[in-house]
């Protein structure tokens, strides 16, 4: 008895059929682009927070610190800064332009005060030039 | 075009990591902020939400476990003065101040010089 081994026949070319895969692909990148939240582009504010060490305030101790208060006044948030109250944010920006700016500027908010409005007072120091902008939070 | 396809699935699934790893869900305040010329590590990112809630690495804490990561992140690096600490806090701009008070007041207690608060450059034309 003779046993051949049966003749196999090899495909000349190995062709990869790539359909399934692109498929697959485009798939993928559908998912991620439509589950992808695009956050919105954000930028910082840098109020230097109170701190309990004396030695950070203590070379302005002999000046009267500017301070610019933010509270509600009949519910709405204001801005007090010395006996003034300012009741928008125009009024302060002219208000806070004629202070002396070496000497810093203080912002100090009450609780029931929206941070909307903190951030903007931190914001309006800063553009009419003071360079030290230190929060601290009302008692 | 196959090289392409796989370059922005690369780009969508590390942005959507990133975009879930440290930001929670807060209207932040609309203000121009400061244009810094070198960006910045943020650290530790404290996030308050509009009603009060402190989220930190997506996780809701209380006052008392924020104090304990603040400290921690302290001790993790004992050359680094408290008062270099990296911190941003991203608060909504309809939360109440309070919240953020006691926030900075924990972090002032604990040495704590500085830290930032995230705004939102306010798009054209919208008002303040």
């Amino acid at each position: 008895m003779r046993f051949r081994r049966p003749t196999s026949r090899r495909p000349e070319g190995i062709t990869l059929n790539l359909a399934s895969m692109i498929d697959l692909t485009f798939l993928m990148l559908i998912y991620f682009m439509v589950s992808t939240v695009l956050s919105r582009p954000e930028d910082r504010l840098s109020p230097t927070l109170q701190t309990v060490s004396e030695t950070a305030i203590g070379s302005s101790a002999d000046f009267q610190p500017q301070i610019l208060d933010v509270y509600r006044l009949q519910g709405k948030p204001v801005y007090g800064l010395g006996m003034q109250v300012l009741h928008d944010r125009r009024a302060l920006e002219t208000a806070l332009v004629e202070l002396y700016k070496p000497l810093g500027l203080f912002v100090r908010a009450a609780g029931d005060v929206p941070v909307g409005h903190v951030a903007g007072a931190i914001q309006a120091a800063r553009d009419a030039g003071f360079e030290q902008v230190t929060y601290v939070p009302a008692d | 075009m196959i090289d392409v396809v796989f370059l922005l699935i690369i780009f969508f699934m590390t942005t959507a990591q990133f975009s879930r790893l440290t930001r929670a869900d807060v209207d932040l305040p609309q203000e121009r902020g400061e244009q810094r010329q070198t960006p910045e590590e943020a650290g530790i990112v404290i996030n308050i939400t509009r009603n009060g809630e402190l989220i930190v690495s997506n996780r809701s804490v209380d006052l008392r476990e924020l104090e304990a990561i603040v400290r921690a992140q302290i001790r993790r690096a004992p050359r680094l003065s408290p008062l270099d600490l990296k911190l941003m806090i991203r608060a909504d701009r309809n939360a109440e101040a309070a919240r953020l008070n006691q926030v900075v007041t924990m972090l002032t207690s604990l040495g704590v010089g500085s830290a930032r608060l995230a705004t939102e450059v306010p798009r054209m034309g919208s008002g303040r």
